[in-house]
């Protein structure tokens, strides 16, 4: 009880606690858990819109730090690490889903001059009576926006506007360039500026 | 070299800067409609961050008390598969432990037991005759369809000496 109380301040250091876990301690990985699990659900749910399977590959995620936690050399912060396996986790699902489902769901060969402009397709904002099924209308187009985007382009405008990491943390994270990096969120970018111009502008 | 979408994205995210910047700048052919995109761009970011708020999990110690339960029983499955390796490897290794004292004393028993009838069989004690052809011995000119044999009883100790068709006795085969 100590123990938990210890390692659940703040002031325990990530590398302490790293180095608990590969030691086999458990309840210090349970420790980094609970420092990540909301944040590592929201960055899922996020990129597959679903709360049942947000929460199962995020246990899956963790699940997988803990098999190759022994392998963290600490080049990178813990963050970086765990989120790594996270963005794997999470892409191979989406494409998995994307073979199974026929592969219509996001394709990247669509060019965007293709792109209809959202506000055609979609009511506008204002047209809902109600303050809250105004907010769940929004988020419902974001979510439709982003679900068109490809499982990298997801991960990179989702990783560097919601979590705010930088180009290097996303090359990392991603195992890829930062010039890939910055070519992709380039295209997310405009993706989404297309489909959400009439939020971004009028809200 | 950057690419065009490299740098773009750069100076819409403020990572540009001195040189780099002052020359992406004077390549943008409308100045205000790039800032007008870099707005826009900064605006989507804004949206994005407003409403993706991150959901709290629902239960957040149902997830962690999850996740504990499936790491113990990963860690009991492993020590299981680890017994169970332990057990298959002693029976792995048994029956090749047996299996080469078994092949060693059958190969010792093969080899006296041939020792054995070896010498059981020796030619000196079952057959009495010890023969040895000597053609090479006689000179063909001489003696064309001469041969020579040797009979050798040990027993008797007693060697014959057989000829045929013998014209002339070598010299070293001449009596002294």
């Amino acid at each position: 009880m100590q123990k938990e109380a210890t390692l659940a301040q703040p002031d325990v250091s990530e590398l302490d606690l790293v180095q608990r876990c590969q030691a086999g301690d458990t309840e210090a990985f349970d420790e980094l858990v609970r420092r990540y699990r909301t944040r590592v659900f929201g960055m899922i749910q996020n990129m597959v819109h679903s709360e049942q399977d947000a929460w199962d590959l995020a246990q899956d995620s963790f699940l997988k730090a803990w098999r190759s936690i022994r392998r963290f050399r600490g080049r990178s912060s813990f963050y970086t690490w765990i989120y790594r396996i996270v963005m794997n986790v999470t892409i191979d699902w989406l494409r998995k889903k994307q073979i199974k489902g026929g592969g219509s769901e996001f394709d990247d060969a669509v060019q965007l001059r293709q792109v209809d402009p959202a506000s055609r397709t979609v009511p506008r904002a204002e047209a809902l009576p109600h303050q809250r099924m105004e907010r769940s209308e929004i988020r419902a187009r974001i979510d439709s926006a982003i679900a068109q985007l490809s499982p990298e382009h997801r991960a990179v405008i989702l990783m560097k506007e919601i979590e705010g990491l930088q180009y290097h943390e996303i090359a990392e994270t991603l195992g890829c360039s930062i010039g890939t990096v910055m070519s992709r969120l380039f295209y997310a970018r405009k993706k989404l500026q297309n489909l959400l111009k009439d939020l971004y502008e009028n809200v | 070299m950057k690419t065009f979408e490299e740098k773009w994205t750069a100076w819409v995210d403020g990572e540009l800067s001195g040189k780099e910047l002052a020359e992406f700048e004077a390549s943008l052919p409308d100045k205000p409609a790039a800032e007008a995109e870099r707005t826009a761009v900064k605006k989507l970011g804004a949206l994005l961050r407003r409403e993706l708020v991150a959901p709290a999990l629902s239960n957040e110690e149902f997830f962690s008390h999850q996740l504990r339960e499936r790491i113990a029983r990963e860690n009991a499955e492993q020590m299981g598969r680890f017994g169970a390796a332990e057990t298959a490897r002693g029976w792995d290794w048994r029956p090749v432990r047996r299996m080469l004292w078994a092949g060693s004393a059958s190969i010792a028993i093969f080899l006296a037991l041939a020792v054995f009838v070896m010498r059981d069989k020796n030619p000196a004690g079952q057959s009495q005759y010890l023969t040895q052809i000597l053609n090479a011995r006689v000179d063909p000119v001489v003696s064309p369809n001469a041969t020579i044999s040797m009979f050798q009883s040990k027993d008797q100790r007693v060697t014959v000496l057989w000829t045929e068709g013998l014209q002339s006795l070598p010299a070293d085969y001449a009596a002294k």
